[in-house]
């Protein structure tokens, strides 16, 4: 694809983003939404900038980072382990893929009440709801074509996932994360802190998607785009 | 000898059932704690629920909610996922927004959209939409991609026009794709039926299941994991069997739903 093209391609994709953001300011300019329920985007996104350089947020994302990394990363392991296990013996791979298939479509967030009771509400309860999401979409990816392009797009849906399940599982219940600053920012209906942390974890994905993105460009030099 | 691996091959997802529910109930012996009741003590209380007329009937409006968001989900993502694998313009257009979205748990705009459409079946509706919404546009775009350029050749050589090609050639090519990403949001449905009632506690399912958290009602916690485990796995099954029928041609994948939330 040549450079120009590529510009284009950016541009055109501005559109939607820029039109969503005229749109959410017009709705207040034009007076009809309160600015109570919805505050202007310019009054969020200083919020953003003044809460990424407060201590108590960073140590907020750092919470959930941390449960990010710690369940993405026993995810991983397990998941290609038991993938590579099964791509190599046919016995393990007819033991793995029933329990796959039922365990795949049960909705993991419903089993979170069953690791509060049993795990309590600190990091391990968190991290595994994370490893018991992530883990599947690895597994799909890993357990028949066992390549190493199908793993890294595993885990790269494993990401994204594990984004999306700290965050709720910090809603549930906790003392710190994300996810608990916009709860209580919803208990105190403070509109412009409940924008602030879906943003941060919509740029934390996008980060971590970019990152793992150019590791992939990195160990797959030559292989196309999955 | 066939027949008898088939056979094992089917009874398995069930002997899988059985063996986890069999660890639960050591395990629970085991740890012999209040809070965790035993696989039977918790089998004892589903009827219970079921059977009661009020949580039966919050199950069926969470599920009403449920299929309303799906079925609106599908017929907004799936034209637009196709558009975005046919036509470069489209795609480069909507790509990045649904990048930025992507990350973002649907179920956490909760607060937000409560504020503006209050607790009801509407806001409620729509989170299940956002949620389904994105693996459908997905994988709909992947089919639409992937469809070979010369079919369309010889179609518009045919003299159809760009919506009888999309209907006729793109969408049917597409269709195994497609059905794969549907399959992925119905999972996705349910999740989100469940946070947004356990963000907004008003009804539904997620409402009876973290209330009885709160309330320290184990037994119904675990019946009620039960219950939405079994939605979850018998709905998938159902799908399967459909996509089954609408693919037959198509090779069967292993392909199984990925869990957003």
């Amino acid at each position: 694809m040549n450079p120009r093209a590529l510009t284009s391609d950016i541009l055109l994709g501005m559109i939607p983003i820029a039109l969503l953001v005229a749109i959410w300011q017009g709705l207040i300019s034009f007076g009809y939404a309160p600015v109570a329920l919805l505050p202007p985007p310019g009054q969020v996104f200083m919020r953003l900038a003044r809460q990424l350089a407060n201590a108590e947020y960073e140590r907020d994302i750092a919470a959930t980072l941390f449960r990010l990394f710690a369940g993405f990363a026993i995810a991983v392991i397990l998941g290609v382990s038991i993938g590579l296990a099964a791509a190599a013996s046919p016995a393990v791979n007819a033991v793995v893929r029933p329990i796959v298939r039922v365990l795949a479509p049960l909705p993991k967030v419903a089993l979170y009440p069953a690791l509060l009771l049993l795990l309590g509400f600190g990091h391990e309860s968190k991290i595994t709801l994370v490893v018991a999401d992530a883990l599947f979409q690895i597994l799909f990816k890993v357990v028949l074509p066992a390549a190493m392009p199908s793993v890294l797009t595993g885990c790269r849906i494993g990401l994204v996932i594990s984004c999306i399940v700290v965050f709720l599982a910090e809603m549930i219940t906790s003392t710190d994360g994300l996810g608990h600053v916009l709860v209580t920012a919803a208990r105190t209906f403070q509109a412009v802190d409940m924008f602030v942390p879906l943003i941060t974890i919509s740029l934390l994905g996008l980060i971590l998607n970019g990152l793992l993105q150019w590791l992939r460009s990195y160990l797959l030099r030559g292989f196309p785009e999955v | 000898m066939m027949s008898g691996r088939k056979l094992i091959a089917s009874a398995a997802p069930l002997l899988v059932c059985l063996g986890l529910l069999g660890i639960w109930q050591i395990g629970a012996l085991v740890l012999n704690t209040d809070s965790f009741p035993t696989a039977l003590d918790a089998l004892r209380a589903v009827p219970s629920i079921l059977g009661d007329k009020e949580s039966l009937v919050n199950i069926l409006a969470s599920l009403r909610r449920m299929a309303i968001g799906f079925g609106v989900g599908l017929a907004v993502s799936i034209p637009l996922g196709l558009m975005m694998g046919r036509s470069r313009a489209v795609a480069s257009f909507f790509n990045p927004l649904l990048m930025i979205t992507y990350p973002v748990p649907k179920a956490a705009l909760m607060p937000i959209i409560m504020l503006w459409l209050g607790v009801g079946d509407i806001a409620k509706t729509l989170v299940i939409f956002l949620g389904v919404s994105l693996p459908v546009v997905f994988h709909s775009f992947q089919g639409a991609k992937a469809v070979e350029e010369k079919m369309l050749w010889s179609g518009a050589a045919m003299g159809l026009s760009a919506l009888q090609r999309m209907i006729r050639i793109v969408l049917p090519s597409a269709l195994p794709e497609i059905l794969t990403g549907c399959r992925t949001g119905l999972v996705l449905a349910l999740i989100t039926m469940i946070t947004s009632e356990m963000i907004a506690r008003q009804s539904g399912a997620g409402n009876i299941l973290f209330n009885a958290l709160d309330m320290g009602q184990y037994d119904t916690v675990f019946a009620m994991i039960i219950i939405v485990g079994a939605m979850g796995i018998g709905l998938d099954a159902a799908f399967e069997q459909l996509r089954k029928r609408l693919v037959r041609w198509s090779e069967p994948r292993f392909d199984l739903p990925l869990s957003f939330s």
